[in-house]
């Protein structure tokens, strides 16, 4: 237990002193904090500005109308749509102009305007820009105002008091939704940066802890090792270290966001995306960092076995592979699943049981959707008997692992290896 | 003085038989050479010895008892060295201490100590890999010295060493065997083991082909051979014909059909020839080595 917690303490501190990853987190937060902070500076620079400045920054569109005018001459339709047009615009500063439509091309094409609509009837124009993005939703809206126009103007010609007409166009509907599980409109956000900051941690760490032992070995640090300490303590030292450095990272990345958005949660009004995030329920949180944990395990304790079994440093790459592989496909599948909105279909019911899918399968489920709470236990009961487990074989393999030299062993060979071991 | 006994050790890595049967016995106080061929099996019996796994048969006996490795320190120094590259010397030297069961404050005294004693104190927060291959091989020797083992195991401690720090490896090894430790020698620098060891096994095959006190092994030689040392090798050879052969320049060797003749021919070689030197041939423990581990034409 002495010789656990020594290399325990040992393996930790080789994180907290390695630069990258020092770095990294360093960089993760700092990028939070300019995110987060982000709309803090920006009114603190706007409020210094004039508003004559934040006024000449908005892009023009020109609005013409000259053959509507020539066939309804002294209707004030021009005027008429120069200001819906403003109104209905907010992002530009709408100008009406008498110029012939060449003009406009040439105006649009030296930047003088971002856009322009040739209205030539009732119910008919021509929008011009010079490249349309393909979230431009102008000409929706430009025609839902002339079909407003058309409507209202055709309700006064059938007789109705303006008063009335303004009333049946704008009259506003109330409604509200309930959702008796879950907001999935709600969850997404903070459900798929958890589900790829498990991704990302486990994927890392794993291979950490592999390329750490086989280091060892290929360094022959093994030989001194192997005669110092027993196996298991060296092989749950490692692994557990990097699971409490991952874990560490996270609380910090995560605990840092959170600071920074409680700093400046004002700032932020009302943006969807950012409060969804960060009203997480403290449930799904303990939730999260009991799927990490025993995540993290499982593959750990995989990439550590496999580590052991490499003689050289560049053998890691392709025996890590086929677990590489599979934590993969489970990140796709859940992924997947988050992005069509379906997670309780067959296959992540599947998947939420199987241990190696079952962290981020269930968890995603819980965030998501409901699930009774028996599933979450059967699942997590699943997740702890894996463990242990693969703890239990990873420490079989280790333990021969480290001592096998030359070419990588096939699985049939290390199989009879941990037999004559015994 | 303590005793450490290996009783009838057997081990099989699947169908290869590595061991099979090694009993030998290594006194305190006194350095055991334990020799053979690559593949012999002396790699296989210091791990067993160290309990990095276990015997298919066979005891590893302290005094007479089993072995107990939480009360008694073994010191390795292993042939395939290697330590952290990337990391501080004096951290990861009280790391192996500690991990042999030292207290950090004792494990840090004590590399300390021996970082002093080796004269590598000045590189006490390097890394290692700044170091030469000699100086490295001090610090792993540290590793192995640093806990204060009742046990020492040296796998090829000398290869790599300048002259100026073999010599004091020397000096620190002789210090271990005076404080009356189990020091366990392998190496194939026979040079070194006649040097230091009173005690030889020589494996193969897994057996031990050979094993007892180095100085009776070689009287246990028959005397029926002389070395001669003179002026005038060609008349020698000459008169003697056949049982003559000529080891190097102004010595020879002479067979005698009999140990008995010794004393006749030495008599006839001093009154005919100019004689400097003559003396019984003793093999060197390469001779034994070759004679005992070597089969020709055969590599394992």
């Amino acid at each position: 237990m002495k010789q656990f917690r020594r290399i325990l303490s040992f393996e930790l501190k080789y994180y907290f002193k390695n630069k990258i990853f020092v770095g990294v987190t360093v960089f993760l937060v700092l990028l939070l904090a300019g995110v987060m902070f982000f709309p803090r500076v920006k009114e603190g620079f706007a409020s210094g500005s004039s508003e004559a400045d934040t006024g000449g920054a908005l892009p023009v569109m020109l609005v013409r109308a000259a053959e509507l005018e020539e066939e309804q001459p002294g209707t004030g339709r021009a005027e008429q749509l120069e200001r819906v047009f403003g109104e209905a615009f907010a992002g530009y500063e709408v100008r009406a102009t008498q110029e012939d439509v060449k003009t406009l091309r040439e105006k649009i094409l030296a930047g003088e305007a971002a856009c322009a609509f040739d209205v030539t009837g009732d119910t008919s124009y021509t929008y011009y820009v010079e490249n349309r993005s393909m979230f431009d939703t102008n000409m929706e809206i430009a025609g839902a105002v002339l079909q407003k126009l058309y409507q209202m103007r055709a309700m006064a010609e059938g007789g109705m008091a303006p008063e009335q007409v303004e009333q049946v166009m704008t009259v506003e509907i109330t409604g509200e939704a309930e959702s008796l599980g879950k907001d999935q409109r709600q969850n997404y956000w903070y459900t798929y940066i958890m589900i790829f900051a498990l991704y990302m941690v486990i994927l890392l760490y794993g291979q950490m802890v592999a390329t750490n032992v086989a280091t060892e070995k290929s360094s022959r640090t093994m030989e001194v090792l192997i005669t110092s300490a027993k196996p298991t303590a060296m092989m749950f030292g490692k692994v557990i270290a990097s699971c409490l450095a991952g874990l560490a990272q996270l609380v910090a990345v995560f605990g840092c966001a959170i600071l920074f958005y409680s700093m400046n949660r004002d700032y932020w009004g009302d943006n969807f995306v950012i409060s969804s995030i960060f009203d997480m329920p403290p449930m799904l949180l303990a939730y999260m960092v009991i799927f990490f944990i025993l995540g993290f395990f499982i593959y750990a304790f995989l990439y550590g076995a496999i580590g052991s079994t490499a003689s050289k440093l560049e053998d890691i790459n392709t025996s890590v592979m086929p677990i590489t592989i599979l934590f993969i496909i489970a990140f796709f599948v859940v992924m997947f699943s988050l992005a069509s909105n379906q997670v309780d279909h067959m296959g992540m019911l599947v998947c939420s049981y199987v241990p190696f899918t079952s962290p981020m399968a269930m968890f995603t489920r819980i965030a998501m959707s409901t699930v009774p709470w028996y599933e979450i236990v059967i699942s997590i009961l699943i997740l702890i008997g894996s463990v242990i487990g693969i703890g239990v074989l990873s420490a079989k393999i280790y333990r021969v692992g480290v001592l096998l030299y030359g070419a990588t062993p096939k699985p049939g060979a290390i199989l009879k290896a941990m037999r004559n071991s015994r | 003085m303590m005793q450490l006994e290996l009783r009838d050790i057997e081990k099989s890595f699947g169908e290869k038989r590595v061991l099979t049967g090694i009993s030998l016995t290594a006194e305190g106080g006194k350095a055991f050479g334990l020799l053979g061929r690559n593949g012999a099996g002396k790699t296989t019996s210091i791990r067993i010895l160290m309990d990095v796994f276990p015997a298919d048969r066979g005891q590893v006996l302290v005094d007479g008892a089993p072995i107990n490795y939480q009360s008694l320190k073994i010191g390795y120094l292993p042939e395939e060295r290697g330590l952290y590259p990337k990391k501080a010397i004096a951290d990861q030297l009280v790391y192996f201490a500690e991990l042999k069961g030292l207290s950090r404050k004792a494990a840090a005294a004590s590399v300390d100590r021996w970082l002093e004693r080796l004269g590598m104190a000045e590189y006490r927060n390097k890394r290692l890999d700044t170091l030469s291959k000699g100086n490295q091989q001090k610090i792993q020797l540290i590793t192995a010295l640093a806990h204060d083992p009742d046990i020492v195991i040296l796998d090829e401690p000398f290869s790599g060493l300048d002259p100026v720090n073999a010599m004091l490896l020397k000096e620190v090894v002789k210090e271990q065997i005076q404080e009356g430790k189990v020091v366990l020698f392998s190496s194939h620098q026979m040079s070194y083991i006649e040097e230091f060891c009173d005690r030889i096994a020589i494996l193969k095959d897994g057996h031990v082909a050979l094993y007892g006190d180095l100085h009776e092994i070689k009287r246990s030689y028959s005397h029926d051979r002389l070395v001669v040392r003179t002026q005038e090798p060609e008349r020698i050879r000459a008169g003697l014909g056949d049982c003559c052969s000529v080891l190097e320049r102004g010595e020879l060797m002479v067979r005698l059909g009999d140990e008995t003749e010794k004393r006749q021919m030495m008599q006839r070689l001093v009154e005919q020839y100019d004689v400097d030197e003559i003396r019984v041939f003793e093999p060197s423990l390469n001779d034994i080595f070759v004679e005992y581990a070597g089969d020709a034409g055969k590599e394992d």
